[in-house]
This record gives structure tokens, C-alpha cells and sequence, in this order.
């Protein structure tokens, strides 16, 4: 549901929603949900001084709880 | 306009005539943008309900959406009781969705969107408070003839106060420091 929700919220604001992925990894630390989008649209998700990545990160919490983290991966960066 | 959309393949049309309907969709959204405002915030509730529509249903929450146009901007309510999830401590999760959905209106018409948001009427109730919290402490720096500064807030918050001192003659008022932590400072005049 979590996931869903992210994924939802990601796609409405970028200009390649097909591209759009939100992964669930849970370790002992907690859930992360990663989300990957098109390269051209990683600027809008994070925003101007990562301010649309922390709007997602609020709402996400405030919906599924403290402990949850969601990262935006830089697809540029994978080795 | 009285007349049925043409069809559009009617071969006897000339290309390019004025007057043409657009076809329903998002076409006609679209040409109606750049000549009527209004139309333009009406849009952008509709782009708003449909985004926030589509997450309450995925998390399952119970919610009506109420959307309006006040004065310059589009506003759009979600109400409902057990919603304060959504509204989080001192509305940070409200203004969190208020500006996803400011970004999502953004996106599909490529102007920049300063519609309002509220869930569960706490604007409404904060701009009670505020307007409250405004017009007494104006009255404080009337009486005291001496500055007063207010708690740093958001600048909707700012604004609810700002007109409040507007009201009262006497004392203006004006925000000063950063944001986060720009607030209100009340002066006598």
C-alpha cells in the first residue's frame, strides 16, 4: 500500500510516469523504499534544495510511520 | 456557445477557422487556458481531485473532495473525520501534499500552480486562530506603543496575520527573518 502510494505521488509529478519504479527492501534498520525514475525527471523529484523529495518523504511517513525511509536513487550513479 | 462541436472531419471546414470547438478532453482544457483565467483554476482543481482522489483511495482513506475557486487561486478541500494523518504536527504534511499536488497541477499544465489545499478544515481553523492571535497582540502594541514579534510561521500563516493588523488602524505590520523561521513583527505606526 506503502509503495503503491509513493509510486502514485511520483508519477503524477514527472514527466516520464511510465518510468516510474518504487522498490521495498527491509533490513534490520527498517523498510526503505527506493524510487527510481527517468533520468530527465530526477531533478524534479528531489527538487530545488531536495525539497520535493523531503514533501514525498513527510507524507510517506506520516501515512506508514517513523521508521520509514524513502530514497530517490540517482540511477547516474550506479557502478 | 450554443452550437454542437463540428465534426471534425467535416471536409467542407476550412482549416484553422476561428471559432472552431475544441474536442472534448484535453484539448479543450487546454485552449481554454490562455483566455480565460478562471477556467485555468477550475482545471487545476480538477488535475488537484484527481491526483488526491487516487491516494486516498490507495491508502484507504475516507474522504470527500471539495473544490473551489477563491479570488486568484484554485482551493481544494479533502473533508472528512480521521484525516489528521494526512494534516501531521502543525500541518506539515498537509503543506508536504499541498505542494506534491501544486506540482502534480504543474506538470500537465506547465504553469506554475499556487492552489490551497486543506484536509479536515485545519486552514480554515488555523486562520481562526491566527486572525484571533493577530488582532490581539495588534492591540497590545497600540497599547504598549512598542514592537511585538510573533512565532516564526509558514507564508500562508504570515499572510492570515498580516491581514488581520491590516484591519486595525494604528499599527502595521511586516515578516522578517529566513524561512523556515521568517516571522511576523507588529509595529505602531
Amino acid at each position: 500500500m506503502l509503495e503503491a502510494a509513493l509510486e502514485h505521488l511520483v508519477k503524477g509529478i514527472v514527466e516520464h510516469p511510465d518510468d516510474v519504479e518504487v522498490d521495498s527492501r527491509t533490513n534490520r534498520r527498517g523498510q526503505t523504499l527506493e524510487v527510481r525514475v527517468h533520468p530527465d525527471d530526477l531533478g524534479k523529484v528531489i527538487g530545488r534544495g531536495g525539497r520535493t523529495a523531503r514533501a514525498l518523504r513527510t507524507v510517506i511517513t506520516s501515512i506508514g510511520g517513523k521508521g520509514i525511509r524513502v530514497d530517490v536513487v540517482d540511477t547516474d550513479e550506479v557502478h | 456557445m450554443t452550437e454542437a462541436a463540428p465534426d471534425r472531419t467535416d471536409p467542407l471546414r476550412p482549416p484553422g477557422e476561428p471559432g472552431l470547438t475544441p474536442p472534448n478532453g484535453e484539448g479543450a482544457a487546454i485552449a481554454s487556458l490562455t483566455d480565460r483565467p478562471d477556467a485555468v483554476l477550475v482545471k487545476e482543481g480538477d488535475i488537484a481531485g484527481d491526483y488526491l482522489e487516487r491516494l486516498l483511495d490507495i491508502v484507504d482513506y475516507d474522504g470527500d473532495l471539495d473544490m473551489d475557486v477563491q479570488g486568484d487561486r484554485a482551493v481544494v478541500a479533502i473533508v472528512g473525520d480521521r484525516l489528521t494523518k494526512l494534516v501531521g504536527s502543525n500541518g506539515a504534511t498537509l503543506d508536504a501534499l499541498q505542494e506534491l499536488t501544486r506540482l502534480a497541477v504543474q506538470q500537465q499544465t506547465g504553469v506554475r500552480s499556487r492552489l490551497m489545499l486543506d484536509i479536515g478544515g485545519y486552514r480554515a481553523r488555523r486562520r481562526a486562530d491566527l486572525t484571533r492571535l493577530g488582532t490581539k497582540v495588534a492591540r497590545e502594541v497600540l497599547t504598549a506603543a512598542e514592537p511585538a514579534s510573533l512565532a516564526p510561521m509558514n507564508p500562508f500563516e504570515r499572510k492570515v496575520v498580516h491581514d488581520a493588523v491590516a484591519g486595525i488602524d494604528g499599527v502595521r505590520s511586516e515578516s522578517e527573518g529566513v524561512e523556515p523561521d521568517r516571522y511576523v513583527v507588529i509595529v505602531p505606526t
